[in-house]
Parts: C-alpha cells; structure tokens; sequence
C-alpha cells in the first residue's frame, strides 16, 4: 500500500503549492483592488469576480486536504468512545459511506459542467465559465478517492495492529 | 414509513460516528432531489451561486488573517497592552481577560483558538495573583466567544450571507448586546473579586511600562480602530474589511514583527486555514441546496403550521427558540449550526414578526454560549484539553459565567430594542 501513500502525498504536494500560489495572489489582488477603488476611483473590472471564482478553488482543494487530514467538521459524539476492533470498524463504515456519497456529488458536478460547457456561458467577457468550475469535479473527485484511500488505510492499520489509529 | 424511519437512523448513527457534517447534509438534500426527481446537479448550481455573493470573498479573507495572528506574538502584545491599561483597576487582570478575549476573537472567529492562543497567557497570570484555579477557568472557557458579535466576526457574515441581511446592520445591532456581556460578567468578576481574592496584589504599571506595551504594539493598535470603524463608520463593507485585514495583518506579522517565517511557517498556515474554508464552505454548499429543497417543498411553511397549535406568542416563541439554539451551540459548531438551522428558521421568525437583525443576534449570542454549555459543549473539551482538568471540574467552573451569560442572552432576547436602537 506504500505506493498508494505515496501518491497521496504528492497529490497533496501539488495541492499545497497551488493553494499557496491562489492565497497569496487573492490577498495581493484583493488589497490591490481597494487601493485602486478608493484612492484611484478605478479597478479591475473583472478583479472581483474573478478573485470570487479563486474562492472556490482554495475551498475545494482546502475540503480535499481536510479530506486527508482527517479534518472535516463533525459531530464525533460516539466514535470517540469506541475502542479497539469497533472503532477500525465504524471508521471504514463512515469513510465508505463518505466516499459514496461524495462520487454522487462528483457526478453531478460533472453534469453541471458539461452543460455549462455546452450552453456556452462565461464569467466575464468571453472567458468560459468551465475553466473556473472545473475545480468543483476534481475537488469532488479527488475527495472521494481521498476517502476510499482513508477506508483502505484503516483497514490495513487495523489488520496489522487489531485496533484503529 | 418504516424506511424513512430506517434512514433517519442510520444517518443519526453515522453523524454520532463522526461522518463528516457535509456528507450527512449532502446524503439528505440528494435522497429529497432524487425523491422529488430533480436532478441532482441542482445542488451544485447552489454551491457555484455562492461565487455570485460579493461577500464570499471575504471568508477565506478573514480565515487566513485570523490564523496568521493566532500563530503570531499578537496575543501575547495584546495581553500586555491591556494589562498596561487596565490591569490596575479591582480585579483588572480579570477584565484584561475578558477585554482581550472578546477583540481576540472577534479577529479570530469563534474556533476555539481563542482559549489556545489567549487562555495559555491569562491562566498562569491568574493563578499568579491568587485568583482562584475554577474561577480562572471558568471564565476564560465561558469567554471563549464573547467577540462573537463585534466586527469583524465571521459568523457575523456567514449570517448575514445565508440570511440575507446587510451584513452592516448586523454589527450596528451587535453593539450593545455583545457590551452588555462584557459588562455584566466583568461586574461579576468585581464582586467575586472582592468577596473571594485575597492577598491582593495591585498591579501599578510605570509610565514607562505603559509607553513600552503602546510601542510594542503601536503596527497591531491601528487595525481595529481601522476596521472596527470602517464598518461602523460605513466606510468599508465587510469584504474592504477583509482585504484590508488580510494584506495588512501579513505585512506586520512577516516583515516587521518576523514572528512567522516566509518559508518556514506560511504554508503551513495557509493549509490550515484554507482546510477551515474547505470545511465550512462544503456544509454551506450542502445545506443552501438542502434548504432550497426544503423551501421549495414548504417544510419551514408545515414546521409553522404544526407549531401554531402549542406557540401562540412571539415570546414564547423566542423561549422556544432561547432552549433549542442552546442545545444546537452545545453540539454543533457555530458555523455549521448557522448553515443548517438559520435558513430554516428565519421564515418561521418572520412570521412571529421578529426582525432579522434581532433574529441574527439572537442567533449568536445563543450558539456562542451553547459552546460552553454541559455536557458537550466545544469550549469545555477544548479547555479541558488545554489545561489538563476534568471535565466535570470545567462543568462546574463554567457554571457561575453561563448563568451570567444567560440572563444577558435573556436581556438580549426579549428587549429588542438592545439590538434595534441604532437601526433606525
């Protein structure tokens, strides 16, 4: 199973790196923009939308490193007093059911994209809006990988240590 | 019947696992698509109409520029300014507590690192001027969101973004409720102070001490009145705020206090906080396209109806409403608890002839104080955790502060006018 973490981390290699790039260009565009609002009376026409279309790029691959970190928001009332062979069992139950209903999401963002592609619409000017809601497929896609690999880690800790991480 | 019952039960089972909030949302708005046979890219296009809310920006804004300060020496400067300033007065390490914890997390939002960053500098402090161990706890754990309602608070502008309430009006009203918290519990500390402290110990800073604590954090003083103003002030809307903090808090905390390093510590930072937008930007997506099902489907429109046959006032229902967001503060966390519950509750609010303002503050007033709230409140395991002390001994050190707390959020609550009076 090596390779597979192998992978998975330089997945998230990549995604840090993209991520850095994005937050740093949104915090420099966004002041850039009010210094030219309030003291220039001008701007980037299309600055705003397009710093709201980097929005859901940082969020998406922020949700995909949750998703391999563990650090998704939830309400772990009962898992946390499980033990041993239940808990490695209730962890593969919720990764699974994660996976699932994530590749549900990642279909119909696939959907949402096609037609988006299809019907031709754009941000601004004549920049297609696929290019920006791409990210919502991969992020969904990546996720939902993430988790099935999270159920196969679990599952491999708990056979070779007969209780969960 | 027996499915539906069926399902309801093996998601409560997998939410108490630990699933993550999102899955379970998305699981329930995609079973009510597909049943109502829509197609389930209809909760996507909820999710990219959030790109069309000039205000989303300011969340990934405001998450980044809260863990930069969290991470850097504010905390400790801000401490050691409002100790300089107040900490002389009856019982002033206990208001430089309450002081710094509210603006902390008003910068901060309410994640709890408020108590990790802050309450590792107070406690020590507090234990070294006699104040007793459980009165020390309880009141940075029951303080740990007493910012809640100052700008620039995030859940403030989750609200305002899920609510559709001018996120402006929503500080303008937070005033002189989040005031009133400070006042009424620092009054308490007074009183337990001088009923309970003894040994006193008075701290006299020197003007010199003074001078050094204003110099030390004279690049940290102009954010707030910046912003804190801008918004009151109209001269910033909630997104300028954002910007402004973001480049503003950066340029400080890398290049003129050095306290993180370019290389060493910012990417670090930026995954973290770029995890907590990830995190609340999916429930969010998951439960707007839940919530427009459920308009759609007249659920608020039923929930009102089944309730008018037992709530027949507005004041019973604000009661009603008091008791349940307690409950959901103490088990949820005040993002998600907004996401999921507010657009449910605002048209259900409406009709009872609430004002959304009111509502809003109401709302967070009330979840901020579910966070201490036994048995499961999020503040408790995160202090019990940091300090090392039982949980039970944080139930009852919390207990004196909650009562406090409550009769504020009941003065919130049934005295509009607290929130209303600069509305108008």
């Amino acid at each position: 199973m090596s390779y597979l973490r192998r992978i998975n981390q330089w997945i998230a290699k990549l995604e840090l790196f993209v991520l850095v790039v994005i937050v740093l260009s949104m915090v420099f565009m966004a002041a850039a923009q009010i210094i030219l609002r309030k003291f220039f009376n001008s701007g980037i026409l299309w600055g705003d939308i397009f710093l709201r279309q980097l929005v859901l790029w940082v969020s998406f691959i922020g949700a995909s490193l949750a998703t391999k970190d563990n650090k998704h928001i939830n309400m772990d009332l009962l898992g946390r007093l499980l033990k041993g062979r239940w808990k490695a069992s209730a962890e593969i139950l919720v990764h699974l059911f994660s996976a699932f209903i994530v590749f549900l999401l990642f279909q119909a963002s696939w959907t949402f994209v096609q037609s988006e592609i299809e019907f031709g619409s754009t941000v601004f000017k004549n920049v297609p809006s696929w290019y920006f809601e791409i990210i919502m497929p991969v992020g969904f896609g990546l996720m939902a990988l993430r988790f099935l690999l999270n159920a196969i880690f679990s599952f491999e800790y708990a056979i070779k240590h007969g209780e969960s991480k | 019947m027996i499915v539906t019952l069926a399902i309801i039960l093996g998601l409560l089972l997998l939410t108490v696992l630990g699933a993550p909030l999102f899955v379970i949302i998305s699981s329930i708005a995609l079973l009510a698509f597909h049943i109502a046979e829509i197609d389930s890219s209809a909760v996507i296009i909820e999710l990219y109409r959030l790109t069309s809310q000039p205000v989303f920006l300011a969340i990934p804004l405001f998450t980044f520029a809260g863990y930069l300060l969290a991470e850097s020496g504010t905390p400790k400067r801000l401490f050691n300014l409002s100790r300089n300033l107040i900490g002389w007065l009856p019982a002033g390490l206990a208001l430089v507590a309450l002081v710094s914890l509210a603006i902390f997390t008003a910068f901060t939002g309410a994640s709890g690192v408020t108590i990790i960053a802050l309450g590792g500098l107070l406690y020590p402090m507090m234990q070294q001027e006699k104040y007793p161990e459980k009165f020390s706890l309880g009141l940075i754990t029951a303080s740990g969101n007493l910012g809640l309602l100052f700008p620039p608070s995030l859940p403030i502008i989750l609200y305002g973004l899920v609510a559709q309430v001018p996120i402006d009006q929503l500080y303008l009203g937070g005033i002189i409720p989040g005031i009133l918290m400070i006042v009424l519990l620092s009054g308490y500390a007074i009183f337990f102070y001088r009923k309970n402290v003894r040994h006193k110990q008075n701290f006299k800073p020197t003007g010199k001490q003074l001078w050094q604590a204003i110099k030390n954090t004279a690049w940290e003083i102009p954010l707030p009145i910046l912003i804190i103003g801008g918004i009151y002030g109209g001269l910033f809307t909630a997104t300028d705020a954002a910007a402004v903090t973001a480049i503003y808090v950066f340029i400080i905390e890398i290049f003129i206090y050095k306290d993180i390093s370019l290389f060493k510590d910012l990417p670090r930072i930026i995954k973290e906080s770029m995890i907590m937008v990830g995190g609340i930007i999916v429930i969010l997506a998951a439960a707007l396209g839940l919530a427009n099902y459920m308009i759609d489907a007249q659920i608020p429109a039923k929930i009102l109806a089944s309730m008018q046959h037992f709530i027949k006032s507005p004041l019973i229902f604000l009661l009603f409403l008091n008791l349940f967001l307690l409950i959901v503060g103490a088990l949820m966390d005040i993002f998600s608890a907004i996401m999921v519950i507010a657009p449910l509750l605002i048209p259900i609010a409406n009709s009872f002839g609430i004002n959304p303002v009111h509502l809003g503050i109401i709302f967070m007033a009330n979840l901020g104080i579910g966070y201490s709230t036994p048995p499961v409140g999020m503040n408790l395991f995160i202090s019990s955790m940091r300090f090392n002390k039982s949980i039970t001994f944080l139930y009852h050190a919390a207990l004196p502060f909650l009562l406090i707390l409550l009769i504020a959020l009941a003065l919130i609550t049934y005295i509009p006018e607290l929130t209303l009076v600069f509305l108008h």
